[in-house]
């Protein structure tokens, strides 16, 4: 009965029916043919949405898109033009520090991509970068987004581990930061051989302007992550506290936002919302049957029977969770593997937020890998350069994000450095 | 018709989240500067959260929100791929149609049942799905001419 489900699935994905459908679809198959009464359809799908740290989901989305209408970005990208325009390579640094910063607001890497790159590949490709470049440095640099606090795929994945929200944020910190760092070593050295252009060095005024006008978007991020970590508030409160935040600094300072605007994108971020919580949905009812199937068990059985070694049983989920994240969407990945991954991961002694991290990388690291990583796909379709060119210039990037979680994953400190510090 | 159905749930997003808005807000506010804080709050959000989602998820699927992969489709025959955007709204129809009709038994189940804090029966909760389920099946019921159109002959 499992293979209909996963065959139902394969095939509902392949023929490009919605991830969070071809879950229902593969669902319905297998309680029609298992007998099961079908009020487990909806009973299914309300619990699985009925959680109440999932409510920050939307709440965090609504922030990020209200800070983004309200003009955050280019303000953004502004400042860290000012702060490292002058190096070699300056607006390729910028467009990865941009990403670091715009992380705290968006939190998803595809939506980095599409608001980063809409500016600063035009800009990248009229000052003379390599238009492969352009859009390969975008892509990749939208991968440290959703590892630097607040992160989406983190809430779910404390969601489905009940892991704290708050220790999850603190150990992508880390990770994300080394991730960044890594990045624009690469770019400062390929744009050292290129010859591409820096700016002349801004004056302090200028930084500190640019600071200033970036501060409420960085307030923004210290509000939610100390809220949290403080236990002041829950991650819900957090993202509404957020919410209320984006929409006064929207209106009365950045004066980008009007009510009709405001309507405009809470129905949009609202939209979002819904479909992830359609898939959480459905992915609740998926896991429910793969757990009466015992499947959570046996692959882990198998992996187990197959080796024993921690770091062998770690490389193959890396490489499992890289390939799927290459063709799929980072949430309906986690959604689907997290829990049963995990249950292997801890078998073999890793710790449950470690693997959490791991899991993240991976299938963020799988969004730029060529041919088909998303984020290689939105850059090239914003910088109109061909999958092919934007591919070839990303392997140095995937290189680097390779080493950087190669290292989170042999080095669990790196992850539970500041969770053990800040929340033990 | 078509106007009034997307009005509707649009309304209902928009006041859904408001009061998801508003009610944590009252339960920050009750827990800093009041002596008790609401029991209620926790699962009114909660309700109105999923309110919010009912609202939003057909509207979801008029806007192409759902994410898939283009990888093997963008690979096939042009016939094909117009037979694939016929496939999509019917079962897309089957699916949620069905979970329309068994979202009536679930509201029906949830009669009886009351929630901890606010003492509300649990069907108007287990409404929301019925409301998802519709507004889904209603908007695949709306692509279907369309593909149909285009696989004719």
């Amino acid at each position: 009965m499992i293979v209909v489900l996963i065959i139902v699935f394969v095939l509902c994905l392949v023929f490009r029916f919605p991830i969070a459908f071809s879950l229902g679809l593969a669902c319905l198959m297998y309680l029609l043919l298992a007998g099961f009464p079908l009020v487990v359809l909806p009973m299914k799908m309300y619990s699985g949405i009925d959680v109440f740290v999932l409510l920050s989901v939307p709440g965090f989305i609504l922030a990020g898109n209200l800070m983004n209408h309200g003009g955050l970005t280019e303000k953004i990208i502004s400042f860290c033009n000012h702060l490292l325009g002058h190096i070699r390579g300056g607006l390729a640094l910028a467009n990865i520090g941009a990403s670091m910063l715009f992380a705290g607001i968006s939190g998803t890497a595809v939506s980095d991509t599409a608001s980063i790159g809409s500016v600063m590949i035009p800009a990248m490709k009229k000052e003379g970068y390599g238009e492969g470049f352009s859009c390969a440095i975008t892509a990749a640099s939208s991968t440290v987004g959703p590892i630097i606090p607040p992160s989406v795929p983190m809430i779910i994945a404390a969601t489905l581990s009940g892991l704290s929200v708050g220790k999850l944020f603190l150990a992508g910190a880390i990770p994300g930061f080394l991730l960044g760092g890594g990045l624009m070593v690469v770019a400062y050295l390929i744009s050292v051989r290129n010859n591409y252009p820096k700016h002349p060095r801004s004056s302090l005024k200028q930084v500190a302007k640019g600071f200033i006008e970036t501060f409420w978007a960085l307030l923004m991020t210290f509000i939610i992550l100390f809220g949290i970590i403080g236990g002041v508030f829950t991650p819900t409160e957090a993202s509404i506290i957020a919410v209320l935040y984006a929409m006064l600094v929207g209106v009365f300072i950045y004066k980008k936002l009007n009510f009709w605007r405001i309507q405009v994108i809470v129905l949009d971020s609202m939209k979002t919302s819904a479909s992830l919580m359609v898939l959480i949905g459905f992915a609740n009812l998926f896991g429910w049957i793969l757990v009466t199937e015992r499947l959570p068990q046996m692959i882990s059985a198998e992996i187990l029977g197959f080796t024993n070694n921690k770091y062998l049983v770690l490389l193959l989920i890396n490489l499992l969770l890289i390939f799927v994240g290459t063709f799929m969407e980072t949430i309906a990945a986690l959604l689907i593997l997290f829990p049963i991954l995990l249950k292997v991961a801890v078998s073999v002694g890793v710790d449950p937020i470690h693997f959490a991290v791991i899991a993240v990388l991976n299938l963020i690291i799988g969004l730029t890998t060529p041919p088909v990583g998303v984020c290689l796909f939105v850059a090239s379709s914003i910088g109109k350069v061909s999958i092919g060119k934007v591919s070839k210039a990303s392997l140095p990037f995937l290189a680097v994000s390779l080493i950087v979680l190669s290292l989170v994953t042999l080095i669990p400190k790196l992850s539970l450095f500041l969770p053990r510090l800040i929340m033990d | 018709m078509q106007k009034a159905i997307s009005r509707i749930l649009k309304y209902g997003v928009l006041l859904s989240t408001y009061a998801l808005v508003g009610s944590v807000l009252l339960q920050i506010f009750a827990r800093f500067f009041l002596a008790n804080t609401p029991p209620w709050t926790e699962e009114a959000s909660r309700l109105f959260f999923i309110y919010a989602t009912a609202f939003a998820a057909g509207l979801a699927f008029e806007g192409r929100y759902y994410v898939h992969l283009d990888v093997f489709y963008n690979q096939l025959s042009k016939r094909m791929q117009r037979l694939i955007d016929l496939a999509i709204p019917t079962l897309v129809l089957v699916l949620f149609g069905l979970l329309t009709i068994y979202a009536v038994r679930f509201v029906m189940l949830g009669h009886q049942e009351f929630s901890p804090s606010m003492k509300m029966r649990m069907s108007l909760a287990f409404c929301s799905m019925f409301i998802l389920g519709a507004s889904i099946s209603y908007y695949a019921l709306k692509d279907l001419p369309k593909a149909l159109k285009q696989v004719a002959p």
